[in-house]
């Protein structure tokens, strides 16, 4: 309960922050940090908690933003309406890779294939098909109203992100305080021993994607309605992939909070670089780059595991 | 050197420095040189470009095109309406990605710039105009020719150039009368496209209209960029052999295309692109002069008639530049802007907005008709057709602006 009470906490801490932040830019950025720490937590729940390491998650945020985008522009659907046709999309979709990955029993670096394979097919058939838009992608107009789920200030998708963040951390906090959890981790631990102890393993993991999935197609939707521009390169590249596995490799991977500190870790990162090396192209880049590669070969364990042992945070029964 | 000449990355470090000292420099005038006149607060412009990524050579062109009409306009005594005042480019990276691009407008808007210029692929364009629209920050579109960016219905877009609809219209018309003129030898033809939205966007235009003017596509072929190797695509274009290959995709994949063909002796009748990536570069006909000969190309083009347009090549080229037409739409951009600004006489967005949208410019180089904007897009935007001929880039039509005739056929 002490990590429930935590959570809160932090949320509520996290309210009052458009009006402490004037700024357009530092509120973009808590966006931005709420935003990839929302992905993270979607990858975190199958690759953290559930050790399925995804390479292809664009699969779901692709599926979630486009089905969005297609039932506004082409059926002409009220957005907030399309947020949960578009979450069960993704869903269904996770559903179909996880049911065909584990039922032929994918593993380890085949899993992660597979899953890179199912994005590319999808951005592929995004890419072909008409009501898609094609390689021209889809453009929502912009309306600024609430009614159209576009908010005329920063504020309106600060709170909504923080909404879909209170919603990750509950799907995280259930999952360590719940039987299905305690399947997942176990499963991750050592899939051999949880089927021997009875653990029906192939139901455990299609659990975890299909949740992972329903997050993940909420991202998209929620990109959707910020950038308010989808293509198949964007919906389902793999630079979606790669963010959501990111976060929570720097943050912690299975921790409940890994993915958010991770989020805020790359993206102060990002400006950081940005800020240091100046207007010469690319050597930003170079320098996150470099930043990256140690944190991951220093902190096995991420920011939440440094944090663990200099502050004597209690280990989560994830971890 | 001013500052505004040396231009300088977007930050927050930088831009809370630069208020504290615009601060102090402000209070200290005023307590300790009341009569002396100062110097009129800088014009901050946002310079956006991808100059990583995929784009990024486009990217880069397109910032040192915008950076030389800054410097110009600076060493002319800059914006003579505001005293003066120098233009301060706050130059960003859209790393190719349309996210980026929206995220470096919000750090804009931040650093309370007066507009912005660039954004130069079509999908970023369309994310950093919405962007910008929600701050009411003018937003000159230096090349993006995607036409939804101007038919959004934003009233702070501005697009200096033409769209895709106008070149794929003129490059149909000039096609149609090039072959015409040479007794119709080409029957058919391939598209080759990279899948964006600008590649896949003109390739269907391209498809609806080829037909009205007796040509048949046989097929039409996509990749993605980057795209490494074209030896499929290629041997799908021998089966096929058509009398037309037409390109539309950027600079690396074209270059690539066209070597390919050369290396699998792929000889059409011609090699037709519009906004082909390649075709109207300098850097490929001097790289590669055997690829580049003879193919034509519908593009954004100078006019070779002009004084300043040849002064402006010469000094890019001085500065070992190719002379790109990333560099000169974006010169002409910020030089649009600076008109803008001049008649505007304030710094202020609103008032930019419409000094833009009542713009009658006629002080540019390019081979345009009188300007004026109609939902943000200049009407008298037109497209040039071109073709490599003697290891150069000429003009063929409109005969108004050209500077040499087709060659068509080409010769085996």
């Amino acid at each position: 309960m002490k990590s429930a009470a935590a959570i809160i906490v932090l949320l509520l801490a996290l309210i009052p922050l458009p009006w402490l932040v004037r700024s357009d830019f530092w509120l973009n950025f808590a966006v931005l940090t709420l935003y990839y720490g929302f992905l993270g937590q979607s990858w975190n729940i199958l690759g953290g908690y559930g050790g399925q390491y995804s390479f292809g998650h664009a699969a779901f945020f692709g599926t979630g933003a486009y089905t969005s985008a297609v039932l506004q522009l082409q059926l002409g659907f009220n957005p907030w309406l399309a947020v949960g046709l578009a979450s069960v999309a993704g869903g269904v979709v996770a559903a179909i890779v996880g049911g065909l990955s584990f039922r032929y029993g994918l593993r380890g670096s085949y899993f992660a294939l597979i899953t890179l394979a199912f994005a590319e097919v999808l951005r592929i058939l995004a890419d072909s098909l008409g009501f898609t838009g094609a390689g021209v992608g889809l453009q929502v107009p912009l309306h600024p109203a609430v009614v159209n789920f576009q908010f005329a200030g920063k504020s309106g998708f600060y709170f909504t992100m923080l909404v879909l963040t209170a919603l990750g951390l509950a799907v995280v906090w259930y999952i360590e305080h719940s039987r299905f959890g305690a399947r997942l981790m176990a499963v991750r631990d050592n899939e051999d021993a949880a089927q021997a102890l009875g653990v029906n393993v192939y139901r455990v993991k299609l659990g975890a994607i299909v949740v992972s999935g329903i997050l993940m197609a909420l991202g998209g939707v929620f990109y959707l309605q910020y950038f308010l521009y989808i293509d198949p390169e964007i919906a389902y590249g793999p630079a979606v992939s790669i963010a959501a596995l990111l976060a929570p490799i720097v943050g912690g991977l299975g921790t409940m909070c890994g993915p958010l500190l991770g989020a805020a870790a790359l993206q102060l990162l990002n400006e950081v670089s940005e800020s240091a090396i100046g207007a010469a192209p690319g050597l930003n880049l170079v320098l996150y780059g470099a930043v990256l590669v140690l944190i991951i070969a220093f902190l096995p364990e991420g920011i939440a595991g440094v944090a663990r042992l200099r502050i004597g945070l209690p280990r989560g029964r994830a971890a | 050197m001013s500052q505004g000449n040396r231009g300088y990355s977007l930050s927050r470090r930088r831009f809370l420095r630069g208020t504290a000292v615009g601060g102090l420099a402000v209070a200290s005038g005023a307590i300790a040189m009341p009569h002396v006149a100062r110097a009129a607060a800088p014009v901050r412009v946002g310079i956006i470009h991808p100059v990583t990524g995929a784009v990024s050579y486009s990217g880069a062109q397109g910032r040192a095109g915008a950076m030389m009409a800054v410097d110009e306009i600076n060493a002319a005594g800059g914006i003579k309406s505001l005293g003066g005042a120098m233009i301060d480019a706050l130059l960003a990276d859209a790393q190719s990605k349309a996210d980026v691009g929206a995220a470096q407008i919000e750090k804009y808007n931040d650093a309370g710039v007066s507009a912005v210029v660039g954004g130069y692929a079509s999908f970023i364009c369309l994310a950093t105009t919405q962007a910008a629209a929600k701050h009411g920050i003018p937003y000159v579109v230096d090349v993006g020719t995607d036409d939804r960016i101007v038919k959004a219905g934003l009233k702070n877009t501005f697009r200096f150039s033409p769209g895709y609809g106008v070149f794929v219209d003129t490059a149909i018309k000039a096609l149609d009368q090039i072959n015409t003129a040479a007794g119709r030898p080409a029957k058919t033809a391939v598209i080759v496209h990279e899948d964006s939205a600008f590649g896949t966007g003109t390739a269907k235009l391209l498809q609806k209209q080829l037909g009205s003017i007796a040509i048949n596509v046989l097929e039409v072929m996509k990749h993605p960029t980057p795209n490494l190797d074209f030896n499929n695509i290629v041997l799908r274009i021998k089966a096929a052999n058509p009398d037309l290959v037409i390109p539309a995709n950027y600079y690396n994949e074209y270059v690539l295309l066209a070597r390919t063909m050369l290396q699998q002796r792929v000889r059409p009748k011609a090699i037709y692109s519009v906004l082909g990536g390649a075709a109207s570069q300098y850097k490929f006909v001097k790289d590669f002069p055997q690829a580049a000969a003879y193919i034509m190309d519908c593009n954004h083009w100078y006019n070779p008639h002009k004084e300043a347009a040849l002064a402006l090549r010469k000094r890019t080229e001085a500065k070992g530049l190719y002379f790109t037409y990333e560099v000169f739409l974006n010169y002409e951009a910020v030089m649009l802007l600076a008109d803008a600004l001049e008649r505007a006489a304030s710094t202020d967005r609103a008032k930019i907005i419409d000094a833009l949208a009542s713009s009658e410019w006629a002080g540019h180089f390019m081979p345009y008709g009188p300007t004026r904007f109609v939902g943000g897009q200049n009407t008298g935007a037109r497209a040039v057709n071109l073709q490599v001929q003697d290891n150069d880039i000429r003009v063929i039509l409109p005969p108004e602006f050209a500077n040499a005739k087709p060659i068509f056929p080409m010769p085996a």
